[in-house]
């Protein structure tokens, strides 16, 4: 299990998905729960940083456990998700700063994956019970979704999962904001920078 | 309504009599159709201690909500049952357009009691069932039977003369190869004195929200195409295409479940299968997979086999003969025997012959003892007798009862579980016995869907094959095939399921629904004695490690998954599901109307 956090852990930093301490990734395990440890660096994760605590009761291991815990326990108890990672994508997070419900990705990828990634706000962004409502809510019918100015959650079966919703969502938006700013005039391209649809049913995304 | 029908046909055997009765649109919303709805009949219907092949059991053949929409792969039902062979809970699902024409006739199940006086079989359309004397099939093979009771705006299934001689592996099927395949649901059938059941409809199914309808089946079809095991290996190969795939994992039954890899694999396989003997492509309504093969040998057409029947009738017998292999298949299909069990009960058979418990000239290898084998079992003659009560009853018989591979007394399915844990906790805890259409860890453990994790792993197994159970369950309920979670996932079921019926499920609600149907099915299990020391496997597994091939070495941790699956589950550690669990789910009422199953619990 330690080689899969470590794996995924340092693919998350590198690919600037988040910065040397920030972000946290759990799995379920029964009535279990591993997560790493708050203050870790996920780009150097050791056996210490992985915290094993219990999903439903309070012990003495949440003094070590990420501070996004409860976000992480809330999920579990409402979804099926075994795993969850949580990261803070610039492109995605800069997005969410601009959109007001949801991200629509324009590109295949995203497309395909996420038809839309719906977009929730709280006041207190980091580990509230506010965030554990509104995530653990919104994930029931999406595996990924985004916090207004600070990250994402995802979910999956196993780890891997959970990190390629991570990937592809950073990939989408930093594709949606190069277009974009072409759009706005840096370069306007042949077609002068129009959208050059290529989807069919695009406008029914938003009701995904 | 839409997507569902909120009617039920019930025809009383006994009587002569049919009336239509409506469903109650909560029932539906919480059991979702099909699989699920069957469940529920059983488990008010049919008290556990009924003899399966009394008129006190059904067969309740039920549609989902989106049989016979144009969703790919929408051409699915099941029929539910006590079972003869397991004693189980059971349901078979089938894509047999009959499930189809059912669900256009207007109706979510279709219930048969009682048991007719003589033979019959059965006319059905909107307006309800017309029951007819069949005297004059009886004893026909299935597609003979088949013309005779078929329409233009009808399908038809029917029982063979495995059905008729209430063999406990025999099927129900139409004449495309198609069959509700396991637990004996052709003996209930045939107990019924029911010979062919033909459905007459046309119409369309009607759908609460059209446009988000299409928008989602144009989505899931792009996925569909887009995934190379729907869109390349399965029509290309249909599911023989995991011959190779498995004997090179070492998991593919050899012998009785001896070895996991078969020297003759290549001979068998579905490379093999499409260079030589493929005529046509194939398949079931609605579906753009297309993983049926219409095949041939030197001497005979037909349709099949499939990977299963492949690995029970060729790898399981030391068979590389394919000929044979394909026309014993053939066999099983007109005769209506389940091929799994056939094959998995005469490997049984071989093995305790080669050791000295049963006197015969079945030996592994032996494929010119096949064809009478299958015969003899159908008809129930000389140790076809005794072959068709299955492999546990024959073990039992002769007195090693740990050489039938069985779990709950159905045969164990194509994949050893030594090389692949979690398949292994598959077998140990499905409800209906050893079967991998129920969370199969194929996808995971060895086709990377959703994603590749360690096969040889047992610590977290758990808690994916629930997610893959409630799956499962899910899928069969809706009306949908498998082999779509190949390349789409739960959202999209979700959002057809949602846009079909008007009924708005999140993901977490239809699974939630999924983990109510199976735990529906263990309380009827456990209302019918089963216990964990039935969530096993045998020994085989659990000691005797494989000497050779990719997964030499290897036996199951049972002891340490089932702990944890128990756990996961909120069940007792004897595997009892809690009150807490029975409320969480909204089977309160259902567990208290059934006191012997609360007591029990």
């Amino acid at each position: 299990m330690l080689e899969e956090f470590q794996s995924f852990g340092r693919d998350l930093f590198l690919r600037g998905l988040t910065s040397s301490h920030g972000g946290n990734m759990s799995v379920r395990l029964g009535d279990r729960v591993l997560i790493t440890r708050t203050g870790s660096m996920l780009g150097h994760l050791e056996e210490k940083d992985l915290i094993e605590t219990s999903l439903d009761e309070m012990d003495s291991s949440v003094m070590l456990a990420s501070s996004e815990l409860i976000v992480h326990r809330a999920i579990y108890k409402n979804t099926s998700a075994l795993a969850i990672v949580h990261v803070h994508p610039p492109h995605a997070i800069a997005l969410s700063m601009v959109e007001r419900d949801e991200i629509i990705p324009i590109d295949n990828e995203g497309s395909y994956v996420f038809h839309k990634i719906p977009i929730i706000q709280a006041e207190l962004t980091t580990g509230s019970k506010e965030v554990a409502k509104l995530a653990s809510a919104a994930l029931r019918e999406y595996k990924l979704i985004m916090l207004r100015g600070h990250g994402c959650f995802s979910i999956g079966a196993v780890l891997e999962e959970a990190y390629q919703w991570c990937s592809s969502l950073e990939e989408a938006c930093r594709v949606l904001c190069y277009t974009r700013w072409l759009q706005n005039g840096m370069h306007t391209g042949a077609a002068g920078g129009l959208d050059l649809e290529y989807r069919k049913h695009v406008g029914d995304y938003q009701k995904w | 309504m839409n997507g569902w029908c909120g009617k039920i046909l019930r025809v009383n055997l006994s009587r002569g009599e049919s009336s239509i009765q409506d469903v109650e649109p909560a029932l539906l919303q919480q059991f979702l159709g099909g699989r699920g709805l069957g469940a529920y009949l059983l488990f008010t219907e049919i008290a556990p201690d009924t003899d399966p092949l009394s008129p006190g059991n059904f067969l309740a053949f039920c549609t989902g909500p989106l049989t016979g929409t144009h969703v790919p792969t929408g051409g699915r039902s099941s029929v539910t049952t006590l079972s003869p062979l397991t004693h189980t809970v059971f349901d078979c699902n089938s894509g047999s357009q009959f499930g189809v024409r059912l669900k256009w006739a207007g109706f979510d199940a279709l219930i048969l009691e009682g048991a007719a006086p003589e033979p019959v079989w059965l006319e059905m359309t909107a307006a309800g069932c017309t029951i007819h004397p069949a005297q004059h099939l009886w004893g026909l093979e299935i597609p003979e039977t088949i013309s005779k009771v078929e329409s233009k705006d009808g399908a038809a299934v029917c029982i063979g003369p495995a059905g008729e001689h209430q063999v406990l592996i025999a099927s129900v099927m139409d004449d495309a190869g198609n069959a509700y395949g396991r637990g004996g649901v052709g003996a209930v059938m045939g107990s019924k004195n029911v010979k062919a059941i033909c459905a007459r409809a046309t119409g369309p199914v009607s759908i609460a929200e059209t446009d988000q309808f299409k928008f989602v089946d144009y989505e899931a079809r792009k996925w569909l195409n887009a995934s190379p095991r729907t869109s390349q290996g399965l029509p290309e190969f249909g599911t023989s295409v995991l011959v190779n795939l498995t004997n090179w994992y070492g998991v593919l039954p050899t012998r009785n479940f001896q070895q996991g890899e078969f020297e003759g694999a290549h001979s068998i396989s579905g490379e093999e299968l499409r260079d030589h003997h493929l005529t046509k492509r194939g398949a079931c309504w609605g579906c753009p997979i297309a993983c049926k093969r219409k095949t041939h040998t030197s001497q005979e057409n037909g349709e099949g086999p499939e990977y299963e029947t492949i690995y029970a009738l060729g790898s399981n017998l030391g068979i590389d003969d394919f000929d044979a292999v394909i026309e014993a298949n053939y066999l099983c299909n007109r005769l209506g025997l389940d091929t799994i069990s056939m094959g998995a009960t005469l490997s049984c058979a071989m093995e305790l012959a080669e050791r000295g418990f049963l006197k015969s000239d079945l030996r592994f290898g032996r494929a010119a003892l096949l064809r009478q084998a299958v015969e003899d079992t159908a008809y129930r003659r000389g140790l076809g007798d005794e072959l068709a009560d299955g492999s546990r009853r024959l073990a039992e018989k002769h007195g090693a009862p740990e050489l039938a591979m069985q779990v709950k007394g159905l045969e164990l399915a194509g994949y050893d579980p030594r090389g692949m844990q979690g398949q292994g906790l598959l077998y140990a805890t499905s409800n209906r016995g050893a079967c991998h259409l129920r969370g199969n860890m194929l996808g995971p453990e060895l086709l990377g869907v959703p994603k590749m994790v360690d096969r040889h792993a047992y610590r977290g197994k758990a808690g994916l094959e629930i997610v893959l159970q409630h799956s499962s369950a899910v899928i069969d309920s809706v009306g949908m095939c498998k082999f779509a979670a190949f390349a789409i996932g739960d959202e999209f079921f979700a959002r057809l399921l949602s846009a079909a019926t008007g009924a708005p499920y999140q993901v977490q609600d239809m699974l939630l629904a999924g983990e109510r149907i199976w735990n529906l099915e263990r309380l009827y299990n456990l209302r019918a004695g089963f216990t964990r020391a039935d969530d096993t496997l045998p020994p085989r597994f659990l000691n005797e490690p494989l000497s050779q091939g990719g997964s030499r070495g290897g036996v199951v941790h049972l002891d340490e998954m089932l702990e944890e699956y128990y756990r996961f589950r909120g069940w007792t550690q004897d595997g009892v599901p809690t009150p807490a669990k029975i409320h969480a789910l909204g089977l309160d009422l259902l567990a208290a109307q059934y006191p012997r199953e609360a007591i029990h619990a």
